[in-house]
């Protein structure tokens, strides 16, 4: 029975994670907007999850007929957020391509997405709750 | 990774814009100082101050997580020194002066009022935006806390 290590579950606790590492990294671009040659990093998850639900892949699945087979295209797990560094622009001339306004409406964006997770996660205990004491 | 991480992150900027502006007020403050230190019995003008600041990359460590895309490369940002502005300083014709020379020029400090007033609004900027970073941080721990409610 997977009361509580459904995928749903999973998937709601890596979101946080990445949310909190991509708070960890917008801070640390608008910690240094002033520094010079500084490039600004970026933390995907979201488009990793939709591509992994969606099938990135979809002509290159493996079918499998036992645990211990190879996973051959998306393994139908939760990817892990994944850090990748902007070097290739700048926009200032000390080579600095911190964008202050971008920095901070993405800061918004992910404190509200941070939020709705976290509310998306106290409902699902919510309705475990309900379900292991029957009222 | 520590959600605390991102307060360090933001005050560390936030103790570097402080810096900031201690050297922006010591330069406008001493705009007109003649006598900033005496050399062979001659005064010598105030040199305008400018800060180096650098990303803080905490060594091998955090270098291998940016790597593997666990973690950024850097933790915040520092000051590595407080640099002198190598510009000439500005001669003015002033020969009531007491430090004037025997040609009635003083030495004035190289430190341009306007350059001053835009760093600052600069580091005023800086410093709210990474205030309102810290302020996101917070609201965000607090609202993990009430996981399970």
């Amino acid at each position: 029975m997977q009361l509580l290590n459904g995928v749903g579950f999973a998937r709601l606790e890596n979101a946080i994670q990445a949310a909190g590492t991509r708070q960890q990294v917008i801070a640390n671009n608008i910690a240094n907007v002033d520094t010079p040659y500084f490039k600004r990093s970026n933390v995907s998850f979201e488009t990793l999850l939709q591509n992994e639900l969606n099938g990135g892949m979809p002509t290159l699945r493996g079918y499998r007929t036992d645990s211990r087979h190879f996973i051959i295209g998306s393994s139908g797990k939760v990817p892990e957020p994944k850090i990748t560094v902007d070097d290739r622009t700048a926009m200032n001339n000390n080579l600095n391509n911190v964008d202050i306004d971008s920095e901070m409406s993405l800061l918004a964006e992910n404190k509200l997405r941070y939020d709705s997770y976290i509310e998306q996660l106290n409902y699902q205990i919510k309705m475990k709750r309900v379900a292991t004491e029957g009222r | 990774m520590k959600i605390s991480d991102s307060f360090n992150i933001s005050s560390s900027a936030l103790t570097a814009q402080r810096l900031r502006m201690d050297v922006i007020s010591s330069n406008i403050a001493n705009a007109r100082t003649t006598r900033a230190s005496m050399e062979n019995g001659q005064a010598v003008p105030y040199r305008r101050k400018t800060v180096v600041m650098a990303p803080n990359s905490v060594g091998f460590g955090s270098t291998l997580d940016a790597v593997m895309g666990q973690k950024p490369a850097t933790q915040g940002v520092k000051i590595t020194q407080i640099a002198e502005d190598p510009t000439p300083f500005k001669p003015v014709y002033d020969p009531t002066h007491p430090d004037a020379d025997g040609e009635g020029y003083v030495y004035m400090p190289n430190v341009d009022l306007m350059k001053e007033m835009v760093d600052m609004i600069s580091a005023t900027r800086s410093y709210e935006a990474n205030i309102t970073a810290l302020n996101a941080s917070k609201a965000m721990i607090s609202k993990a806390l009430q996981i399970g409610k």
